[in-house]
Protein backbone atom coordinates (compact mmCIF):
# COMPACT_ATOMS: atom_id res chain seq x y z
CA UNK A 1 0.00 0.00 0.00
CA UNK A 2 1.18 3.27 -1.28
CA UNK A 3 0.06 6.74 0.78
CA UNK A 4 1.41 9.82 -1.18
CA UNK A 5 0.88 13.68 0.65
CA UNK A 6 1.78 16.50 -1.79
CA UNK A 7 2.68 18.90 1.76
CA UNK A 8 2.90 22.25 -0.34
CA UNK A 9 2.52 23.17 -3.92
CA UNK A 10 5.18 25.41 -4.77
CA UNK A 11 6.53 24.17 -7.95
CA UNK A 12 10.34 22.65 -6.79
CA UNK A 13 10.59 20.27 -10.54
CA UNK A 14 13.88 21.71 -11.75
CA UNK A 15 15.44 22.25 -8.36
CA UNK A 16 18.44 20.21 -8.15
CA UNK A 17 18.31 17.15 -5.58
CA UNK A 18 20.27 14.98 -3.12
CA UNK A 19 19.23 11.68 -1.68
CA UNK A 20 19.87 10.57 1.53
CA UNK A 21 18.74 6.79 2.66
CA UNK A 22 18.16 6.17 5.96
CA UNK A 23 16.65 2.95 5.81
CA UNK A 24 17.41 0.82 8.84
CA UNK A 25 18.42 3.55 11.26
CA UNK A 26 16.66 4.72 14.23
CA UNK A 27 15.48 7.56 15.10
CA UNK A 28 16.83 10.39 15.77
CA UNK A 29 19.84 8.98 13.39
CA UNK A 30 17.62 10.00 9.90
CA UNK A 31 17.28 13.44 11.37
CA UNK A 32 20.73 14.32 12.32
CA UNK A 33 22.24 13.45 9.18
CA UNK A 34 19.42 15.04 6.97
CA UNK A 35 20.06 18.15 9.20
CA UNK A 36 23.98 17.65 7.87
CA UNK A 37 23.17 17.39 4.53
CA UNK A 38 20.49 20.16 4.90
CA UNK A 39 23.02 22.42 6.43
CA UNK A 40 25.35 21.76 2.69
CA UNK A 41 22.80 22.83 0.35
CA UNK A 42 22.12 25.82 -1.09
CA UNK A 43 18.46 27.63 -0.64
CA UNK A 44 15.86 26.15 -2.76
CA UNK A 45 18.05 23.01 -3.01
CA UNK A 46 15.66 19.27 -2.65
CA UNK A 47 16.29 16.72 -0.08
CA UNK A 48 14.88 13.29 -0.71
CA UNK A 49 15.59 11.17 2.70
CA UNK A 50 14.48 7.84 3.13
CA UNK A 51 13.69 6.79 6.38
CA UNK A 52 12.04 3.22 7.83
CA UNK A 53 11.35 4.01 11.73
CA UNK A 54 8.09 5.67 11.98
CA UNK A 55 9.49 7.59 14.10
CA UNK A 56 10.68 9.46 11.57
CA UNK A 57 7.25 10.82 10.56
CA UNK A 58 6.66 13.07 13.49
CA UNK A 59 11.02 14.32 13.64
CA UNK A 60 11.25 14.77 9.90
CA UNK A 61 8.36 17.59 9.86
CA UNK A 62 9.60 18.65 13.47
CA UNK A 63 12.78 19.20 12.29
CA UNK A 64 11.84 21.09 9.25
CA UNK A 65 9.84 23.60 11.11
CA UNK A 66 12.81 24.30 13.62
CA UNK A 67 15.12 24.68 10.53
CA UNK A 68 12.78 26.90 8.72
CA UNK A 69 13.23 24.29 5.43
CA UNK A 70 10.40 23.04 3.57
CA UNK A 71 8.62 19.71 4.00
CA UNK A 72 7.28 19.24 0.16
CA UNK A 73 6.01 15.59 0.37
CA UNK A 74 5.81 12.46 2.02
CA UNK A 75 5.20 9.17 0.75
CA UNK A 76 4.61 6.07 2.58
CA UNK A 77 5.00 2.34 0.76
CA UNK A 78 6.19 -1.00 1.97
CA UNK A 79 7.32 0.09 5.21
CA UNK A 80 9.61 2.69 3.76
CA UNK A 81 8.60 6.65 4.32
CA UNK A 82 10.05 9.19 1.43
CA UNK A 83 10.16 12.98 2.54
CA UNK A 84 10.79 15.15 -0.57
CA UNK A 85 12.68 18.65 1.48
CA UNK A 86 13.57 22.17 0.13
CA UNK A 87 16.82 23.64 1.78
CA UNK A 88 14.71 27.48 3.39
CA UNK A 89 16.59 30.12 3.37
CA UNK A 90 17.24 30.67 7.17
CA UNK A 91 20.04 28.64 7.91
CA UNK B 1 79.26 -3.86 30.16
CA UNK B 2 75.62 -3.55 30.35
CA UNK B 3 73.49 -4.85 33.87
CA UNK B 4 70.71 -6.94 33.98
CA UNK B 5 67.67 -5.36 35.36
CA UNK B 6 65.64 -7.64 37.28
CA UNK B 7 61.96 -7.96 36.37
CA UNK B 8 59.77 -5.42 38.11
CA UNK B 9 62.45 -2.77 38.58
CA UNK B 10 61.26 0.75 39.00
CA UNK B 11 57.96 -0.18 38.49
CA UNK B 12 54.84 1.11 39.71
CA UNK B 13 55.06 2.18 43.50
CA UNK B 14 52.65 4.94 44.84
CA UNK B 15 54.54 5.85 48.16
CA UNK B 16 56.68 7.06 45.50
CA UNK B 17 54.47 8.78 43.08
CA UNK B 18 56.02 6.57 39.87
CA UNK B 19 53.88 4.75 37.75
CA UNK B 20 54.22 2.02 34.85
CA UNK B 21 50.56 2.98 33.47
CA UNK B 22 48.03 5.86 33.80
CA UNK B 23 46.16 4.31 34.86
CA UNK B 24 47.66 3.67 38.14
CA UNK B 25 46.88 6.91 39.30
CA UNK B 26 43.48 6.06 38.88
CA UNK B 27 41.58 6.91 42.39
CA UNK B 28 40.66 4.69 45.13
CA UNK B 29 41.06 4.07 48.93
CA UNK B 30 45.25 4.07 48.79
CA UNK B 31 45.00 7.03 46.11
CA UNK B 32 42.06 9.45 47.17
CA UNK B 33 41.31 12.33 45.37
CA UNK B 34 42.31 15.27 47.77
CA UNK B 35 39.86 17.07 50.15
CA UNK B 36 40.70 20.68 50.87
CA UNK B 37 39.38 22.68 53.38
CA UNK B 38 37.56 26.66 52.73
CA UNK B 39 38.69 28.80 54.51
CA UNK B 40 37.34 32.59 52.76
CA UNK B 41 34.53 31.67 50.90
CA UNK B 42 31.55 31.02 53.13
CA UNK B 43 34.02 31.65 56.14
CA UNK B 44 31.37 33.63 58.14
CA UNK B 45 29.38 30.09 58.77
CA UNK B 46 32.07 28.81 60.18
CA UNK B 47 31.98 25.58 58.49
CA UNK B 48 34.69 23.09 58.21
CA UNK B 49 34.00 22.74 54.46
CA UNK B 50 36.16 20.59 52.38
CA UNK B 51 36.17 20.09 48.47
CA UNK B 52 37.17 16.75 46.80
CA UNK B 53 39.05 17.91 44.19
CA UNK B 54 38.25 15.42 41.58
CA UNK B 55 40.18 17.29 38.57
CA UNK B 56 43.19 16.12 40.49
CA UNK B 57 42.69 12.89 38.67
CA UNK B 58 44.53 11.68 35.64
CA UNK B 59 41.83 12.50 33.01
CA UNK B 60 40.79 15.71 34.83
CA UNK B 61 37.48 14.76 36.54
CA UNK B 62 35.41 12.51 38.64
CA UNK B 63 34.05 10.70 35.53
CA UNK B 64 37.82 9.18 35.79
CA UNK B 65 35.92 6.70 38.20
CA UNK B 66 33.17 5.96 36.37
CA UNK B 67 34.87 5.56 32.68
CA UNK B 68 37.17 2.76 34.76
CA UNK B 69 34.14 1.11 35.93
CA UNK B 70 31.77 1.01 32.86
CA UNK B 71 34.59 -0.57 30.81
CA UNK B 72 35.72 -2.93 33.03
CA UNK B 73 32.24 -3.84 33.21
CA UNK B 74 31.71 -4.33 30.07
CA UNK B 75 34.83 -6.13 29.57
CA UNK B 76 34.05 -8.49 32.81
CA UNK B 77 30.20 -9.27 31.09
CA UNK B 78 32.07 -9.94 27.86
CA UNK B 79 30.19 -7.15 25.96
CA UNK B 80 33.39 -5.58 24.97
CA UNK B 81 34.84 -8.27 22.71
CA UNK B 82 36.46 -6.43 19.91
CA UNK B 83 33.48 -3.43 19.88
CA UNK B 84 33.80 0.28 19.79
CA UNK B 85 32.52 2.36 22.43
CA UNK B 86 29.78 4.52 22.22
CA UNK B 87 28.41 7.14 25.37
CA UNK B 88 26.33 10.54 25.48
CA UNK B 89 28.04 12.88 27.45
CA UNK B 90 28.29 16.50 28.35
CA UNK B 91 32.24 15.77 27.89
CA UNK B 92 34.04 14.70 31.04
CA UNK B 93 32.35 10.82 30.94
CA UNK B 94 33.55 10.74 27.06
CA UNK B 95 36.99 12.43 27.65
CA UNK B 96 37.76 10.17 30.34
CA UNK B 97 36.15 6.96 28.23
CA UNK B 98 38.34 8.19 24.95
CA UNK B 99 41.49 8.04 27.25
CA UNK B 100 41.01 4.47 28.50
CA UNK B 101 39.61 2.94 25.09
CA UNK B 102 42.61 4.07 23.43
CA UNK B 103 44.33 2.32 26.31
CA UNK B 104 42.53 -0.62 25.60
CA UNK B 105 42.47 -0.90 21.81
CA UNK B 106 39.47 0.47 21.18
CA UNK B 107 37.86 4.02 20.40
CA UNK B 108 34.78 5.76 21.39
CA UNK B 109 31.82 7.58 19.54
CA UNK B 110 30.52 10.24 21.69
CA UNK B 111 27.10 12.51 21.01
CA UNK B 112 27.34 15.19 23.60
CA UNK B 113 24.95 18.21 23.74
CA UNK B 114 25.01 21.25 21.95
CA UNK B 115 26.22 23.80 24.74
CA UNK B 116 28.93 21.90 25.34
CA UNK B 117 32.05 24.26 25.31
CA UNK B 118 34.69 24.19 22.05
CA UNK B 119 37.65 23.12 24.86
CA UNK B 120 35.96 19.24 25.35
CA UNK B 121 35.19 18.94 21.96
CA UNK B 122 38.86 19.08 21.00
CA UNK B 123 40.11 17.72 23.65
CA UNK B 124 37.82 14.69 22.95
CA UNK B 125 39.09 14.71 19.13
CA UNK B 126 42.39 15.27 20.23
CA UNK B 127 42.41 12.07 22.44
CA UNK B 128 40.87 10.37 18.97
CA UNK B 129 37.51 10.02 20.04
CA UNK B 130 34.27 10.94 17.26
CA UNK B 131 32.20 13.70 18.43
CA UNK B 132 28.76 13.69 17.30
CA UNK B 133 27.05 17.08 18.59
CA UNK B 134 23.74 17.00 18.90
CA UNK B 135 21.08 19.58 19.88
CA UNK B 136 19.03 18.94 23.01
CA UNK B 137 15.67 18.62 20.84
CA UNK B 138 16.71 16.72 17.80
CA UNK B 139 14.24 14.05 18.69
CA UNK B 140 11.17 15.96 19.25
CA UNK B 141 9.23 12.30 19.21
CA UNK B 142 11.54 11.64 22.15
CA UNK B 143 12.19 13.17 25.44
CA UNK B 144 12.89 16.63 24.28
CA UNK B 145 16.19 17.42 26.51
CA UNK B 146 17.57 14.15 25.97
CA UNK B 147 19.03 14.16 21.94
CA UNK B 148 22.39 13.23 23.00
CA UNK B 149 20.95 10.17 24.93
CA UNK B 150 18.41 9.42 21.71
CA UNK B 151 21.37 9.87 19.57
CA UNK B 152 23.60 7.16 21.34
CA UNK B 153 21.03 4.48 21.94
CA UNK B 154 20.34 4.86 18.16
CA UNK B 155 23.91 4.61 16.55
CA UNK B 156 23.89 1.77 19.51
CA UNK B 157 21.47 0.07 18.17
CA UNK B 158 22.46 0.63 14.39
CA UNK B 159 24.58 -1.92 12.21
CA UNK B 160 22.86 -5.09 14.18
CA UNK B 161 24.57 -3.79 17.23
CA UNK B 162 27.52 -5.27 16.43
CA UNK B 163 29.80 -2.48 16.49
CA UNK B 164 29.10 -0.69 19.74
CA UNK B 165 29.29 -1.41 22.98
CA UNK B 166 27.11 1.22 25.04
CA UNK B 167 28.63 2.18 28.05
CA UNK B 168 25.04 3.83 29.19
CA UNK B 169 26.24 5.79 31.92
CA UNK B 170 22.52 7.09 33.20
CA UNK B 171 21.33 3.66 33.22
CA UNK B 172 24.59 1.04 34.42
CA UNK B 173 25.00 0.56 37.96
CA UNK B 174 28.60 0.03 37.19
CA UNK B 175 28.21 3.73 37.23
CA UNK B 176 26.74 4.16 41.02
CA UNK B 177 29.25 1.10 41.97
CA UNK B 178 32.35 3.38 41.05
CA UNK B 179 31.61 5.73 43.81
CA UNK B 180 30.18 3.91 46.36
CA UNK B 181 33.11 1.35 46.13
CA UNK B 182 35.49 4.46 45.45
CA UNK B 183 34.60 8.05 46.47
CA UNK B 184 32.22 6.84 49.20
CA UNK B 185 35.31 5.20 51.47
CA UNK B 186 37.93 7.45 50.11
CA UNK B 187 35.34 10.45 52.18
CA UNK B 188 34.63 8.39 55.21
CA UNK B 189 38.54 7.88 55.29
CA UNK B 190 39.42 11.16 54.93
CA UNK B 191 37.41 12.58 57.17
CA UNK B 192 38.40 10.13 59.87
CA UNK B 193 34.40 9.36 60.20
CA UNK B 194 33.58 12.71 61.06
CA UNK B 195 31.58 13.38 57.84
CA UNK B 196 28.16 14.79 58.40
CA UNK B 197 27.11 16.10 54.82
CA UNK B 198 27.72 15.66 51.89
CA UNK B 199 27.04 17.41 48.52
CA UNK B 200 26.93 16.69 45.10
CA UNK B 201 25.63 17.87 41.67
CA UNK B 202 22.42 15.98 39.55
CA UNK B 203 23.94 14.80 36.66
CA UNK B 204 23.80 10.76 36.18
CA UNK B 205 22.88 10.98 39.96
CA UNK B 206 25.94 8.19 39.74
CA UNK B 207 28.07 10.02 41.90
CA UNK B 208 25.59 11.15 44.56
CA UNK B 209 23.69 7.29 44.55
CA UNK B 210 27.01 5.89 45.14
CA UNK B 211 29.13 7.49 47.09
CA UNK B 212 25.86 8.81 49.49
CA UNK B 213 24.59 5.54 50.03
CA UNK B 214 27.93 4.45 51.11
CA UNK B 215 28.33 7.26 53.63
CA UNK B 216 24.60 6.68 55.11
CA UNK B 217 25.52 2.71 55.58
CA UNK B 218 28.87 3.75 57.49
CA UNK B 219 26.92 6.84 59.64
CA UNK B 220 22.71 6.83 58.54
CA UNK B 221 22.62 10.31 60.41
CA UNK B 222 24.82 12.00 57.56
CA UNK B 223 22.39 13.94 55.08
CA UNK B 224 22.90 13.80 51.59
CA UNK B 225 22.42 17.08 49.65
CA UNK B 226 21.80 16.89 45.74
CA UNK B 227 22.56 20.72 43.50
CA UNK B 228 19.84 20.94 40.52
CA UNK B 229 20.19 23.72 38.20
CA UNK B 230 17.47 25.90 36.78
CA UNK B 231 15.71 24.66 33.73
CA UNK B 232 17.68 26.55 30.45
CA UNK B 233 20.69 26.65 32.76
CA UNK B 234 24.50 26.58 31.80
CA UNK B 235 26.28 24.53 34.05
CA UNK B 236 27.90 21.86 32.36
CA UNK B 237 27.35 18.39 33.54
CA UNK B 238 24.36 18.71 35.43
CA UNK B 239 20.73 17.83 34.82
CA UNK B 240 17.45 19.76 35.70
CA UNK B 241 14.83 16.80 36.06
CA UNK B 242 12.26 19.47 35.67
CA UNK B 243 13.68 19.26 31.76
CA UNK B 244 15.53 16.20 31.43
CA UNK B 245 14.51 12.07 32.03
CA UNK B 246 15.42 11.04 35.37
CA UNK B 247 18.38 8.48 35.10
CA UNK B 248 17.42 5.02 35.62
CA UNK B 249 20.07 4.69 38.31
CA UNK B 250 18.91 7.36 40.30
CA UNK B 251 17.49 6.40 44.06
CA UNK B 252 16.03 9.44 45.49
CA UNK B 253 15.77 7.33 49.03
CA UNK B 254 19.64 8.19 49.16
CA UNK B 255 18.91 12.13 48.83
CA UNK B 256 17.90 13.85 51.77
CA UNK B 257 17.58 17.45 50.80
CA UNK B 258 17.46 19.21 47.08
CA UNK B 259 18.94 22.71 46.55
CA UNK B 260 18.11 24.15 43.18
CA UNK B 261 20.69 26.65 42.29
CA UNK B 262 20.82 29.76 39.44
CA UNK B 263 23.32 30.36 36.90
CA UNK B 264 24.05 33.62 38.29
CA UNK B 265 24.69 32.04 41.94
CA UNK B 266 26.36 29.39 40.29
CA UNK B 267 28.95 31.35 38.26
CA UNK B 268 29.37 34.51 41.04
CA UNK B 269 30.79 31.56 43.77
CA UNK B 270 32.90 29.55 41.22
CA UNK B 271 34.89 33.21 40.87
CA UNK B 272 34.96 33.78 44.29
CA UNK B 273 36.12 30.35 44.87
CA UNK B 274 38.84 30.97 42.32
CA UNK B 275 40.19 34.35 43.89
CA UNK B 276 39.92 34.00 47.57
CA UNK B 277 40.53 30.16 47.55
CA UNK B 278 42.76 29.84 44.41
CA UNK B 279 41.04 27.09 43.55
CA UNK B 280 40.73 27.16 39.82
CA UNK B 281 37.17 24.90 39.64
CA UNK B 282 34.52 24.27 37.22
CA UNK B 283 30.86 25.98 37.11
CA UNK B 284 29.28 22.78 38.88
CA UNK B 285 31.43 23.41 42.03
CA UNK B 286 30.14 27.04 42.21
CA UNK B 287 26.80 25.56 42.32
CA UNK B 288 27.49 23.03 44.91
CA UNK B 289 29.49 25.52 47.58
CA UNK B 290 26.48 27.73 46.58
CA UNK B 291 23.53 25.23 48.10
CA UNK B 292 25.99 24.56 51.42
CA UNK B 293 25.45 27.78 51.91
CA UNK B 294 21.41 26.99 51.78
CA UNK B 295 21.40 23.77 53.34
CA UNK B 296 21.13 24.20 57.11
CA UNK B 297 24.34 23.34 58.45
CA UNK B 298 25.46 24.61 61.94
CA UNK B 299 28.76 25.60 62.77
CA UNK B 300 31.17 23.11 63.17
CA UNK B 301 30.19 20.52 60.70
CA UNK B 302 31.87 18.76 58.69
CA UNK B 303 30.73 19.04 54.79
CA UNK B 304 32.54 17.05 51.82
CA UNK B 305 31.00 18.81 48.59
CA UNK B 306 32.07 17.87 44.81
CA UNK B 307 34.05 19.25 42.78
CA UNK B 308 34.11 17.53 39.86
CA UNK B 309 36.55 19.13 37.42
CA UNK B 310 38.33 22.09 37.13
CA UNK B 311 37.69 25.57 34.95
CA UNK B 312 40.02 25.02 32.35
CA UNK B 313 38.08 23.33 30.13
CA UNK B 314 35.42 26.37 30.69
CA UNK B 315 37.36 29.61 29.75
CA UNK B 316 34.93 30.37 27.11
CA UNK B 317 31.69 30.27 29.45
CA UNK B 318 34.24 32.61 32.06
CA UNK B 319 35.38 34.59 29.41
CA UNK B 320 30.95 35.66 28.86
CA UNK B 321 30.72 36.18 32.67
CA UNK B 322 34.28 38.33 32.76
CA UNK B 323 33.17 40.93 30.24
CA UNK B 324 35.75 43.68 30.32
CA UNK B 325 36.91 42.38 34.27
CA UNK B 326 40.57 41.83 34.35
CA UNK B 327 41.05 44.36 31.13
CA UNK B 328 43.19 47.85 31.25
CA UNK B 329 41.05 50.18 31.74
CA UNK B 330 42.15 53.05 29.93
Amino acid sequence: MSTDKLIDRHDVSDNPMEDLDCSGLLCPLPVYKAAIVLGRLHHGDLLRLITTDPGALEDVPAMARQRGDRLVSVSVADGHQTFILEKGSLQ
Amino acid sequence: MTTTRPRGWLRTDRSLRRFDDVRDLLPDIDNPSPIVRLTRVLSDLDLGLFLKLEWMNPFGSLKDRTAAYLIDGLRDRGELDGKELIEASSGNTAIALAALASLAGTRLTTTIPDGVPEEKKIILRMLGAEVWETPDDLCPADNPKDGAIALARALAASEGGLRFAATEQYENQDNVRAHYQTTGPEIWRQTEGEVRWFVAAYGTTGTIVGAGRFLKDMNPSITVVGVEPEPGHRLPGMKSFKEARVPGIHDPDVIDQTIVVSDESAYRVTKDIWRREALMVGPSTGAVVHAVSEMGAAPGDVIVAMSADSGVKYTSYFEDILGEEGKPQI
